[in-house]
């Protein structure tokens, strides 16, 4: 498994048995609670009123940021709700589930797969709104000021007075900037332990270093990796009180390419909001790696301390005087001289 | 501290199958074979070097974040059992990327997906437990790696652990746990609960439970082998734990036995199988119930199998196999010759076994588990067998000695969490609140090292 998936495969088992279980006609009564990464929680239960109805309620850390990130004008819950109009078996609640942040209500009469597949991804969709803001923010800062192929203009660049901030850990925040030619996403992180942070360096070299080295992978993003603050962010960050010297800041540079149309858009927001699990996922399977070849070693050391022993068959010959060379204890034990 | 909120994660990995789940629920997330399909390294380089040509191998690295551009494009990396041929394009893409040295430690699967991956030609299936112990620690750390990242989709670092052993597990295998969970994992906390402890937490939820103590006598039967297990006030008394080669595979090689000699149409271990999991059920006393079954004739069932081609309906009648097949237990003459000590006399021989002052409440409180104890009126025999057992021990020791006995109380539990019992158990315990401070942290890992785990204190509920 080299890459993680954007959809939560226990929600898609969850609603396929509950699917399932429906067409034999035995709904099953659920109530169960999903993880997912970064403090999500989901919740699948049926609806109070009918057992055909389920309920899957969402509450994750960044819900806060991302429901505030366009300037209280609201529009999270109608993007959502957008997501799920093509699909006629969800619909949504008057009131959600008291203690999460969203709940879908679905129908298991009219559930297909596809519907399952889309469920599945909420989590990404909800990451999916401060992104469809900068995607359209780009696109009216470029109209603004179209991108000239004059490099000495350097004050064509203008960009955008806002940053999107999406808080979805304790000390770790997603930054995105669109400007007029490009969008900018810092990714703030911070390790908890010392040897995560030897190794997060040098995946994070390798992230840098892999686009100059690779001919082939030169249309992808750019990769910046700093303790400093990037300039993107230090006029928003004036007097910040977080000065950990742990903190570092890895930037990926969008250019239009990476966002045409409307899937590249979507996976490329799929992979930038796994990028944080995906980076500890590997460091955590090069640990599991290193610890496989350390048990190797330990082992083929073993076989040369093994192959130092003495043959102990060889000893026990009979001197002249009829009795064993050999020496033992009462227990049976060799004397060692 | 946001992680106060995260459910715990249940692991339970047996020999046979691991129970993956959250606290707080009723039932295991994912039940799959401890299984594991590893790449062999001389096929994977054939697989990485044929795919090269192949045009559309260059694809994901061409459009950098979007990895396969193909049919589905966001589930770039499919490990789904059905999409095989993705993998080659993995293979290319980690080799261009990494440069040096290829990626071929990511490339295995476990569970039902080992399963189908091993039927390919590039993959080895291996068993990282055996006889309930870990036996493979590489294979078992990336057991474990895929199931939290994959089937869980969890940060282990936000998460505490609740991991379960069997009973006389050496301790050296509990540091391994911890080196593994702390190390590589950076885990927030672990608890390592021995299953027989659970699977008497898992019996409160049974309205016959009045107190809810830690001291029982554990009966585990799952695939392979029965347990008798005592524990008192949660300590197992590991000199009196009997084993009996008798359990589901047994069970169900005696069906298949029977079907064969009255030439059904259908004699697989897979329709055995099914008899034994839908028909199959205890009764109170052979002769009696052949009678019954011969007068009357309902007692018969008739067992559909149903095959993928649906060409032709195969029926096998199911009969005298509905009760003898369990009766295994109490009579295992009938089956087999070299164990020959029926399950109601072993419990008897275990708690005789313990110390004088714990065996009233050992026979008080008798726990079932595992898929093997779920047949209809198990614990009723099993309670009906003992008790006179135990009832002609005192009618005796009474003549003797001339002195009443206050009398020793039978009880057998059954309760409907039995299958997964030792899972739930655990799932119990780990969504109180007391459970993060009975837990190891992190911290406490790093200050004391891995010995720290020898110890963990008991869960006194009240």
């Amino acid at each position: 498994m080299l890459h993680l998936k954007p959809h939560n495969l226990l929600i898609q088992k969850t609603f396929s048995e509950a699917l399932e279980a429906a067409a034999a006609g035995a709904p099953l009564t659920l109530d169960r609670i999903i993880s997912d990464f970064d403090y999500t929680t989901f919740h699948i239960s049926n609806s109070p009123e009918d057992k055909a109805l389920l309920w899957l309620s969402i509450r994750t850390k960044a819900w806060q940021s991302i429901a505030t990130c366009d300037g209280n004008k609201n529009g999270l819950l109608p993007f959502l709700e957008s997501k799920f109009t093509s699909y006629p078996s969800v619909s949504i609640p008057s009131s959600f589930e008291s203690g999460y942040d969203y709940t879908l209500q679905i129908d298991l009469k009219s559930l297909d797969a596809a519907t399952v597949l889309q469920l599945s991804l909420v989590k990404t969709l909800i990451f999916n709104y401060p992104f469809h803001l900068s995607f359209s923010e780009f696109i009216e800062l470029s109209k603004q000021q179209p991108v000239t192929d004059d490099f000495s203009m350097s004050s064509s660049q203008s960009t955008s007075k806002s940053l999107y901030t999406i808080r979805y850990r304790d000390d770790e925040n997603i930054f995105i900037k669109p400007s007029n030619d490009r969008i900018t996403v810092i990714f703030e992180t911070i390790f908890q332990d010392e040897t995560d942070k030897v190794f997060g360096k040098v995946f994070l070299q390798e992230f840098v270093d892999a686009r100059k080295r690779n001919r082939s992978i030169q249309s992808a993003p750019q990769v910046l990796f700093s303790h400093e603050p990037p300039l993107e962010l230090q006029q928003h960050q004036q007097g910040s009180t977080n000065t950990d010297k742990s903190r570092r800041f890895i930037t990926f540079v969008l250019f239009p390419r990476h966002f045409q149309t409307v899937e590249l858009q979507f996976s490329t927001v799929c992979q930038l909001t796994l990028f944080r699990n995906y980076f500890h996922y590997h460091i955590k399977c090069s640990k599991a790696y290193m610890h496989s070849r350390m048990r190797y070693r330990v082992d083929s050391f073993i076989k040369v301390l093994n192959r130092a022993k003495l043959d102990e068959d060889d000893e026990e010959t009979i001197d002249e005087k009829n009795q064993p060379h050999q020496r033992r204890t009462f227990t049976g034990r060799k004397m060692v001289y | 501290m946001s992680y106060l909120n995260n459910p715990a994660v249940v692991m339970d990995n047996g020999t046979g199958l691991t129970k993956l789940g959250f606290a707080g629920n009723d039932s295991p997330s994912w039940i799959f074979p401890t299984a594991i399909a590893t790449s062999q390294s001389s096929n994977t380089k054939k697989a990485s070097s044929s795919s090269s040509s192949s045009a559309a191998a260059l694809g994901p690295s061409n459009t950098g974040t979007s990895a396969n551009s193909s049919a589905t494009p966001y589930f770039g990396n499919s490990t789904s059992a059905t999409s095989f041929n993705n993998l080659n394009k993995n293979m290319l893409l980690s080799n261009n990327l990494a440069g040096k040295r290829g990626t071929e430690d990511l490339d295995f699967y476990i569970g039902n997906e080992a399963l189908v991956a091993s039927q390919g030609p590039s993959y080895s299936l291996s068993y990282p437990i055996r006889h309930g112990q870990v036996e493979n620690w590489d294979h078992m750390e990336r057991f474990w790696e895929n199931s939290i990242f994959k089937y869980l989709r969890t940060e282990p670092e936000d998460h505490f652990f609740l991991l379960t052993e069997p009973p006389l597990n050496p301790p050296e295998n509990r540091e391994q746990i911890a080196e593994i969970f702390f190390e590589s994992f950076n885990c927030a906390g672990l608890y390592i609960a021995v299953q027989a402890v659970l699977a008497l937490a898992a019996s409160w939820t049974s309205s016959k439970v009045t107190d809810r103590s830690l001291t029982g006598t554990v009966i585990d039967s799952g695939d392979g082998v029965t347990h008798v297990i005592p524990v008192a006030e949660g300590y197992v008394i590991g000199s009196a734990i009997k084993n009996i080669p008798i359990a589901g595979r047994d069970i169900t090689l005696f069906i298949q036995s029977l079907l064969r000699e009255r030439g059904e149409v259908d004699t697989s271990l897979k329709t055995a199988e099914r008899i034994k999991q839908e028909y199959c059920y205890v009764c109170p006393d052979i002769v009696k119930e052949f009678n019954k079954f011969d007068r009357d004739g309902s007692k018969f069932a008739q067992f559909i199998v149903e095959n993928q081609e649906q060409t032709r309906k195969k029926v096998v009648d199911v009969g005298y196999e509905r009760f003898l097949a369990p009766e295994i237990f109490f009579n295992p003459e009938i089956a087999s010759s070299d164990f020959l000590t029926p399950l109601p006399t072993v419990v008897d021989h275990t708690i005789q076994a313990c110390p004088i002052d714990v065996r009233k409440g050992l026979y008080n409180n008798i726990v079932l588990s595992g898929g093997s104890t779920m047949f209809k009126d198990f614990g009723r025999r099993l309670q009906r067998d003992l008790k006179s057992i135990v009832s002609n021990r005192i009618a005796q020791s009474e003549r003797l000695s001339g002195t009443k006995s206050t009398g020793v109380d039978v009880q057998v539990i059954s309760h409907r969490k039995q299958r997964n019992a030792v899972w739930f158990g655990g799932s119990l315990l780990a969504q109180t609140a007391e459970f993060k401070s009975y837990c190891h942290t992190k911290k406490d890992y790093e200050e004391y090292g891995p010995e720290i785990v020898r110890n963990f204190s008991l869960f006194n509920m009240v």
